[in-house]
């Protein structure tokens, strides 16, 4: 029975290593394809100037900084927050904050970014407060839903065995509730690099910037070139993200 | 409060008048309850569901918090002590069996260990060493996760880790009624034969009256309303049962049940006789069963047995005065 169990654990951790080298070639071949389609243009000087190397560099790293700061920010409210929520006492509260999240991203996002630039101004942390907003819910809902479906028997061994509620938190289910919590980082993740284009009507630059001067300029390459970059990072961040969702996932389970 | 009973000084575990209420609830889950439970003593808990048992066990470790009454371990009220402090001290094992299965067999088992702050070094060796005393070699489990286990290796291990401090007192809830049947008895056996070598005090709950026949030293029956109907003996409770809800409960069979409880030892006292010459007997140890005895007389088509006691010689007992001996308790029992 063991043996089976472990060829089990083997077979399925190959399976995920094989589909690890499909996302980065489908980047690639996405690269690929925007070069040469690029290459075979004739370009006129507006779309020259759009498509210089040194701004389409500049909006990559603003989306990146952008991305990962609002990110960061999130998981640092998100996981706490959820892992608050689920203390017994307030578990009530619980109901009232994801109703809150539930709304906050049924809300389109562009409508929440210019309540915001109404509100607090442009620029680039009013973008990533808007970020954050509308990616709170799935690292909230997940963390939540992560230490939930732990099973309760594991949590009453623990207590049985002396643990205090914190170390059965750090020890239990912490741990057990990282694949759920890393799934919903990872949707954060890519939601933001989805959302943070529309940073671009906000005056906090990424790719989205390209893609409105695009739009603007009616420059279909200039366009084409914004959206296959967001989608090539977003693919990119997709891998990443599942490479380390692979290597945080506690073994065993 | 001096005119409050105190524990004996045999006594590991003294439940003092111990009641549990919850709100909201017309009749109490536990009433009253008063329970002695000696030192290395194995006493299981059994009755029908909602009966309280499960509630008492949780109450010794303080899972669940009793409204009433006082709880003492090794002579301490605990009742109002750390609680953190007082299971790391108290063995706990659950039908569950709850490994964590983000943790190696090892580390599941140095769980208590480690809070306790064992070193390292010292926690694996430990593990090491429980693995073997339950059964499982430690070069091949000690580093393999939980559900690489079949059901029963798992509630080995589980067994294993309440171990793992070396806790004077044990407490199991339903420990075997996970395990599939045919593993179950087998465990069973093992973990009679583990408790002979190590002495724990040990409180099991079960709603299986033969698995709390066959392991218990004391056998408390529990009876609707949470009332305590009888605490004693197995061969008490199959001999003298209290009333009709023990008599209920034990089911029938009780004289033939009572046979693999009672020793050859005994029932020669009640009828010693010298071998008939010519007569067709096997050899039994003293210390078997009855039950045991007569299967090896009817099995060999012997006529009756012969038992050597030390010192004196051997007694002869043919089938007829074995049988008559078995089913007379009072003589057993006086």
């Amino acid at each position: 029975m063991s043996t089976a169990a472990v060829q089990a654990v083997t077979s399925r951790s190959e399976t995920r290593r094989s589909r690890t080298w499909v996302l980065p070639l489908v980047v690639l071949a996405l690269l690929g394809a925007l070069w040469a389609y690029v290459g075979s243009l004739r370009l006129d000087s507006i779309e020259t100037r759009s498509l210089a190397s040194d701004v389409v560099l500049t909006a990559l790293w603003e989306h990146v900084q952008l991305v990962v700061a609002s990110t960061l920010l999130t998981i640092a409210i998100g996981v706490p927050l959820g892992v608050l929520l689920t203390r017994p006492g307030i578990s009530r509260a619980g109901v009232v904050v994801l109703a809150a999240a539930n709304a906050s991203q049924a809300v389109p996002s562009i409508g929440v970014l210019v309540i915001l630039a109404m509100v607090f101004g442009v620029g680039f942390w009013m973008a990533v407060v808007a970020l954050v907003l509308y990616a709170l819910l799935p690292v909230l809902r997940n963390t939540m839903v992560g230490i939930r479906q732990v099973d309760p028997a594991l949590i009453d061994a623990g207590r049985g065995m002396g643990m205090s509620p914190r170390e059965v938190l750090l020890t239990i289910e912490l741990p057990l509730a990282v694949p759920v919590m890393l799934a919903g980082i990872r949707v954060a993740l890519i939601l933001n690099v989805g959302v943070a284009t529309l940073a671009a009507f906000t005056n906090a630059g990424g790719l989205g910037s390209i893609i409105s001067s695009g739009i603007s300029l009616d420059r279909t390459p200039v366009l084409v070139v914004g959206s296959a970059l967001t989608m090539a990072l977003a693919l990119t961040v997709d891998w990443l993200a599942g490479l380390a969702e692979r290597a945080l996932r506690p073994r065993g389970i | 409060m001096s005119d409050r009973p105190t524990p004996n000084s045999d006594a590991m575990i003294f439940l003092d008048q111990v009641s549990k209420r919850y709100p909201g609830q017309e009749t109490a889950a536990v009433s009253e309850l008063s329970m002695e439970i000696k030192q290395g003593e194995f006493v299981v808990l059994v009755g029908p569901s909602g009966c309280g048992k499960t509630t008492t066990l949780r109450m010794i470790n303080r899972l669940i918090e009793p409204t009433h009454g006082r709880i003492f371990i090794d002579g301490k009220d605990v009742t109002h002590a750390d609680v953190d402090d007082l299971r790391r001290g108290i063995g706990y094992v659950i039908q569950q069996i709850g490994l964590l299965p983000h943790l190696t067999i090892a580390d599941n088992i140095a769980l208590v260990p480690r809070m306790l702050g064992v070193k390292k070094s010292e926690r694996r060796r430990r593990a090491q060493e429980l693995l073997e005393m339950v059964g499982l070699d430690p070069a091949l489990y000690a580093d393999r996760y939980p559900r690489q286990l079949s059901g029963g290796q798992q509630q080995r291990v589980g067994v294993a880790r309440a171990l793992a401090a070396d806790p004077p007192v044990m407490l199991m809830d339903e420990p075997f009624g996970a395990v599939d049947p045919i593993a179950r008895e087998k465990l069973q056996m093992e973990f009679v034969r583990l408790q002979e070598r190590i002495r724990k005090t040990i409180v099991m709950v079960t709603h299986d009256i033969d698995e709390a026949l066959r392991l218990g030293d004391r056998i408390a029956i529990f009876g609707p309303g949470s009332r305590l109907a009888q605490f004693d003996t197995p061969l008490e409770i199959l001999s003298n049962p209290a009333d009709d809800f023990v008599r209920d409960f034990v089911g029938s069979g009780a004289p033939v049940r009572r046979l693999s409880l009672l020793k050859v030892s005994d029932v020669i006292a009640a009828t010693p006789s010298d071998l008939p010459s010519g007569a067709n007997a096997i050899a039994v140890d003293a210390g078997e069963s009855v039950h045991r005895a007569l299967e090896l007389v009817l099995g060999s088509r012997a006529e009756g047995i012969e038992v050597s006691v030390p010192g004196d010689g051997s007694r002869y007992l043919d089938l007829q005065t074995l049988l008559t001996a078995a089913a007379q308790p009072a003589k057993v029992l006086s």
